[in-house]
């Protein structure tokens, strides 16, 4: 394998092209950043009874996440202690056991064991049925109704790993009565590496006008949305514009995680004009109670990922999670993130337009999807991925910003965000322990910069 | 100690409902209908499709079809799950996809794709209301070549009422299911 330290070179922006494409690089990526960061599970939202249980992936591991009868929130893996059968392949519903479809051991809702067939009979009760639950993650906890776990018990709490990524997302996230996820998720397989999504959603404003071109200009024509000198969004159809300063930024926090905003486009891509009032309905309340910035950010327009696979955008409110299938596919999981409070009404027309711009075939999602298949597959060459790619944009202007946190780039079309995600992606490669990579650093209250 | 195994009625008991069956001559002009608007789209005439195939007041979806033990069949999902689809589209947004790829500006389907449509196991009655629209059902295999070496073949099946407009057809509802919970292809951009 390459030396790990050499595969990120000058602060981020260039990486070497078997990152994309290596199985060993990927290997240790699951042993280096899979077994160890907090990563998504799913919202509360999805399993608010007892005895709820989705089944997802943590890394290629098979986890089930249920609501015990105690009202906690457990996740472990789906496979048998005893001779390692999956135990459950619904992806969702309510029950009181998990029973393995082999011989029939059977599992609480707390991955316990209760049930040995012919426990007596065979085990002449001498089995230690403590000793083969479920194995647990290390740590589960949730972030305003988002459920992560962890892997590693020596990871910081949630919240630390999250830093100042949950201090933006509480813009949007810390809305009274909260938020959630609809579903059920679309899933589909993309054949790419799974860090070419998570750059994408962090940071790639360049794209959006080039890649999406014919989306744009459909939805523009055919909405009446206004044109490239009212809408900002509409303005970067085939790079016909471009943002200027003041228009929007991407940050890059501690961690790698990130996002580009565009202000005042939330709005920006729906006709239906019961989004725009009820945002406006809400910028009422976040600015009274947590003042202009917070209102400034809930009503931007936010591409946005958290280390290490979980992304989303704000506005087009999709919600989408990349779980790693070998270096070269992944599987997509998609929802659309509301809030609570909203109208029914207003809840569908959003999930409506998540699916058409963002789901299996959306207008905008299927544009992404080949190229990020091409990013992946062009490294089979052996020459090709002796090479490296860039993303060296933005570095003239960005850096710390007198009120937000993070590293602030002007302008939306920037690699900032890119640049801080394969710094925390080379820091955990290279194995360094919490302490060492400085995590749970700065976390300020939105009511302090405000 | 052996565990109870709880057992439940599996496979499916509900009564099948015998409708009044087409005439032979009405019978043969929805299968050719079907099979003459598979060619249409293989042929790409998508803007033809949208303006001779389908009613203004259409509702074109593709539901994600949830992997659920057989126990909770018919129960409501857990949490906050109303459903979601590939498709949930009426004319309006048919229209707005079918604009975006009349831009050339879609990299994705340039150079072209090849997309073959085949439909099988054809089967249709009289809608339940009497109104003399026909519920038709079939199988279908997309087949789908690009980009040199990528290919994939997708499989499911599709429900749909049909309405005579001016001596035509027309799809009013149409409702395709995909046998596939994860979708294999990268995505499920094409007309069906």
């Amino acid at each position: 394998m390459k030396d790990v330290s050499a595969l990120i070179q000058e602060n981020g922006a260039v990486q070497d092209r078997s990152i994309y494409w290596d199985r060993d690089i990927y290997e240790l990526e699951q042993e280096r950043i899979f077994a160890r960061s907090w990563l998504f599970l799913t919202h509360e939202s999805q399993i608010p009874l007892a005895g709820d249980f989705i089944t997802t992936r943590m890394g290629e591991d098979e986890v089930i996440v249920s609501r015990h009868t105690d009202g906690s929130l457990q996740a472990y893996i789906n496979s048998c202690p005893h001779r390692g059968n999956q135990v459950c392949y619904a992806e969702m519903g309510n029950t009181k056991s998990f029973t393995c479809a082999y011989h029939g051991w059977a599992f609480g809702t707390d991955g316990k064991l209760i049930t040995v067939p012919l426990e007596h009979e065979t085990y002449y009760d001498n089995i230690d049925k403590a000793r083969f639950g479920l194995q647990q993650v290390a740590q589960i906890e949730s972030y305003r109704g988002l459920v992560f776990a962890t892997f590693d018990p020596t990871a910081p709490p949630l919240m630390s790993f999250l830093g100042d990524m949950a201090w933006y997302m509480d813009a949007f996230m810390d809305v009274p009565g909260g938020t959630e996820l609809l579903g059920p998720p679309m899933k589909s397989i993309l054949d790419c590496n799974w860090k070419v999504p998570v750059e994408n959603f962090i940071g790639d404003g360049y794209h959006v006008g080039w890649a999406h071109a014919a989306a744009l200009d459909a939805i523009n024509r055919l909405q009446g949305l206004g044109g490239a000198e009212t809408n900002p969004l509409m303005s970067m159809q085939g790079n016909a514009g471009y943002n200027p300063d003041g228009t929007g930024i991407q940050v890059s926090t501690l961690g790698g995680h990130g996002m580009g905003i565009i202000w005042e486009t939330a709005a920006a891509l729906h006709v239906n004009p019961a989004y725009g009032e009820w945002l406006a309905y809400r910028t009422e309340t976040i600015r009274a109670e947590r003042g202009e910035w917070a209102a400034k950010l809930y009503n931007g327009h936010w591409d946005a990922s958290i280390f290490p696979n979980c992304s989303f955008l704000y506005g087009t409110n999709t919600f989408k999670h990349w779980q790693p299938a070998g270096p070269r596919s992944i599987e997509v999981f998609t929802w659309t993130l509301v809030e609570k409070e909203m109208p029914e009404e207003l809840k569908q027309y959003l999930a409506m337009m998540n699916m058409m711009t963002f789901g299996t075939a959306g207008m905008l999602e299927t544009d992404d999807g080949e190229n990020m298949e091409g990013c992946t597959g062009s490294n089979r060459g052996w020459m090709t991925r002796q090479g490296k790619v860039y993303a060296g944009m933005g570095q003239v202007n960005e850096g710390p910003h007198p009120e937000l946190p993070g590293i602030v780039s002007e302008g939306i079309v920037a690699e900032t965000s890119y640049r801080g995600f394969y710094r925390a992606w080379a820091d955990m490669m290279s194995g360094k322990s919490w302490e060492e990579m400085s995590r749970g650093a700065s976390r300020r209250s939105i009511k302090e910069v405000a | 100690m052996s565990a109870a195994i709880a057992k439940i009625n599996a496979v499916n008991s509900e009564p099948l409902i015998e409708r009044e069956q087409l005439p032979q001559e009405l019978m043969y002009s929805v299968e050719r209908h079907l099979i003459r608007e598979a060619r249409i789209l293989d042929e790409e005439r998508i803007r033809y499709w949208y303006e001779n195939f389908l009613t203004e007041d259409i509702m074109y979806s593709m539901p994600t079809p949830v992997s659920r033990y057989r126990r909770e069949k018919g129960k409501p999902l857990p949490g906050t799950n109303p459903g979601s689809g590939a498709y949930m589209d009426n004319y309006e947004l048919l229209g707005m996809r079918i604009a975006r790829l009349e831009t050339g500006l879609v990299w994705m389907e340039d150079p072209q794709n090849a997309i073959r449509r085949f439909l099988t196991n054809i089967d249709a009655e009289y809608a339940e209301d009497g109104s003399g629209d026909v519920i038709a059902y079939c199988n279908f295999m997309v087949y789908r070549n690009r980009r040199q070496r990528d290919e994939t073949v997708t499989y499911g099946h599709k429900v749909d009422r049909l309405r005579q407009v001016d001596g035509k057809w027309r799809c009013s509802q149409r409702t395709i299911h995909m046998d596939q919970r994860v979708i294999l292809d990268k995505n499920v951009t094409f007309f069906l």
